[in-house]
């Protein structure tokens, strides 16, 4: 059933991705294919394929180890996005430390860690992979509120 | 004689301290990073980009940091099958079938021993391999215009989904969604921004790091929460740690044979380590005819998955250096790196940049030698990083992950389209689609596009230029076996089932 819904859902994609790129044309051009050719001869493709996935969709799903979705698991897969989108909007605005400070705690606690134990791997994490990225490896990472401490 | 000289000049590049420095980080890291759960050599690779940039290294040191980590990770994947039955990576999964009933029954020292002597023999065999073919197909590859290179990527793309056995379908429609994905962004052609709605932060495309660390580091993140533990108890690795002669000879064979089979497999483009160490752990099974205990414990059916995909790994470098097309996964996000260098891998590299190539080339031999020597010593240090729990680890995946992400552009945009694109990645992988095919479409996916209008371009619209040259109609034929490849395996499953229905 589920493989239905997304042959829909890819179908119907492809249809108004098509739209879009019917648009497209080079206000002037200097070869004969142009910008909107290719991404509709891809989008052509991948519509036959969803097509063929809602007349014929495969029954062996258990093929693979992936086991199965319960509601249990997909609360904590949703929770997880959520606290990856809050990390992401953080990021920048409260800088690198105080945003993986949250981050690490919640996912600690996300994936049964005790308290005790996410606090300190949390402080740990954001503590030390600065000192490792910013301070060793030359990648610049946000300051956000800690800038005005010069670390 | 010449590729003797070359090699020569290659072996000076990759024993330079600073050069065998990174190669010993590259491998050290890349075991760590093979058996942890959630790390791949994908996304490990792909997290040492933004790194490799940030530190200023050289492309050849990079490019050679890189290859280490895709070595060392085929080393480390097996631990954990062997240890845990839990296969670190993908190309691991066999080597559960005989590893783990190994150390169960109290050879774990032995089974690890002869699964690193493996993975060293497979690795030199593909590497001599890499240089005795390489060259070859390279001198031939500079006859290659954009119409051939556009024809030998849909044959890699038709390739991926003719070996990928059971689910062909899925995997096309996974390369043309990556293929699709490489169009988002500014046509460089006309300058019209495609798929970009506006957004300011798709104009420049999609980044391949992110896709990458999106579609394999998220996506494991969101995977590992269906298995929340605390940490497993590896078995013991008590007892003897190396094996002995009887049963270094008693795996020669399929050592030997399994090497050329991953060689092979690697070159081929899109059929990687994965399938490579399938297939010949099916083959040995077959073929061994005395005692064959293969499920309980064979050393050949350790040998031959552990043989096969470090073969691989190394086989799969040839289509990437010599033509620009990515043999797998991992050298997919390889050539991506190099293309940040603004090097594009090739016939001409072979010319232009030998210190580049051979360079590399020397360290796989260099890396894999190092490999070998840290791990039958440093094992029991290795077996304790496994013992690390999800909640110290998946947090610190995913942190460096969005450091790596970051690091990029350093734009916020680019840590949302990561999420949107694992968790997409996530749902993908639910529905049984392979992952790696969607990024050998988004690296191809450029290349085609580019290829395809030069070519083009050249003819004046007529689409005869892709049938006009004798390489082009050897490798349609090619593309027809392969799509015909599916459809002969349906049709004899099929016969089998109807002959078995007729026995019963």
């Amino acid at each position: 059933m589920s493989q239905r819904i997304f042959g829909v859902v890819l179908l119907l994609a492809c249809a108004g991705l098509g739209i879009v790129a019917w648009g497209y044309h080079a206000p002037f051009s200097y070869e004969p294919v142009g910008p909107r050719a290719y991404p509709l001869l891809l989008l052509t493709l991948m519509g036959l394929g969803a097509i063929y996935l809602l007349v014929k969709p495969s029954s062996s799903v258990s093929q693979d180890d992936e086991p199965p979705l319960d509601r249990h698991v997909v609360r904590k897969v949703a929770s997880c996005v959520v606290i990856f989108a809050v990390y992401a909007a953080l990021f920048e605005p409260l800088g690198f430390i105080p945003a993986s400070l949250i981050f690490g705690i919640a996912m600690a606690r996300l994936y049964e860690g005790t308290w005790k134990t996410s606090v300190i791997s949390g402080v740990v994490l954001a503590v030390g992979l600065f000192v490792l990225f910013d301070k060793i490896l030359d990648v610049p990472l946000p300051l956000g509120i800690l800038s005005s401490l010069e670390i | 004689m010449d590729t003797f000289s070359y090699l020569g000049q290659g072996f000076g590049v990759a024993l330079s301290p600073y050069n065998l420095f990174t190669a010993l980080c590259g491998t050290l890291i890349g075991t760590v990073v093979g058996l942890l759960p959630g790390l791949g050599p994908i996304n490990g690779v792909a997290l040492l980009i933004p790194i490799a940039f940030a530190l200023g290294l050289p492309p050849e040191t990079a490019l050679i940091l890189l290859a280490a980590v895709y070595l060392g990770c085929e080393y480390g994947g097996r631990i954990s099958s062997i240890l845990l039955n839990i296969p670190g990576e993908a190309s691991a999964v066999m080597t559960t079938l005989d590893g783990y009933p190994l150390a169960r029954q109290g050879k774990a020292g032995v089974a690890l021993s002869i699964s690193a002597w493996s993975s060293f023999v497979g690795g030199l065999m593909a590497t001599c391999g890499v240089v005795i073919f390489a060259p070859l197909l390279a001198k031939w590859a500079v006859a290659f215009g954009p119409a051939e290179y556009f024809v030998l990527m849909v044959f890699a793309i038709v390739c991926l989904a003719g070996m990928a056995g059971n689910k062909p379908m899925k995997t096309a429609i996974a390369a043309c969604i990556g293929l699709f994905l490489s169009c988002v962004g500014i046509d460089s052609n006309s300058g019209v921004y495609r798929f970009t709605f506006g957004s300011l932060g798709l104009a420049d495309g999609i980044q391949f790091v992110v896709l990458v660390l999106g579609l394999f580091s998220v996506s494991e993140i969101l995977v590992l929460l269906e298995r929340t533990h605390h940490g497993q108890k590896a078995l013991d690795t008590s007892g003897r740690m190396l094996f002995n002669l009887k049963e270094g000879m008693s795996v020669l064979a399929t050592n030997l044979r399994s090497g050329v089979m991953g060689f092979f497999m690697g070159v081929l483009p899109g059929a990687g380590a994965t399938l490579a160490s399938a297939v010949s752990y099916m083959t040995e099974k077959r073929l061994a005819v005395k005692d064959n205990k293969f499920g309980d414990g064979d050393l050949r059916g350790l040998a031959a998955p552990e043989t096969a995909n470090s073969a691989a790994a190394c086989g799969s470098m040839v289509p990437m250096l010599t033509l620009g097309v990515p043999g797998s996964g991992t050298t997919a996000v390889m050539l991506g790196a190099l293309t940040l260098y603004n090097i594009t891998p090739g016939p001409l590299l072979f010319r232009d940049q030998p210190d580049i190539v051979w360079g590399l080339i020397a360290s796989l031999f260099v890396a894999n030698i190092m490999l070998i020597v840290i791990n039958v010593p440093m094992i029991k240090i290795f077996t304790k990083i496994l013992a690390v729990p999800y909640w110290a680890l998946v947090p610190a995946i995913a942190i460096i992950t969005s450091i790596g992400v970051y690091a990029v552009h350093a734009t916020a945009f680019d840590l949302f389209l990561m999420i949107g694109i694992g968790v997409a990645g996530y749902i993908l992988r639910k529905m049984d689609f392979p992952l790696s095919a969607i990024l050998l479409g988004f690296i191809l996916g450029g290349l085609m596009e580019q290829n395809l209008r030069r070519a083009l371009s050249i003819s004046n619209g007529e689409l005869g230029i892709l049938f006009a040259s004798p390489i082009t109609w050897g490798v349609w034929a090619l593309i027809v076996l392969m799509i015909a490849l599916p459809f002969y395996r349906t049709w004899r499953k099929r016969a089998q089932r109807k002959a078995d229905a007729a026995n019963a």
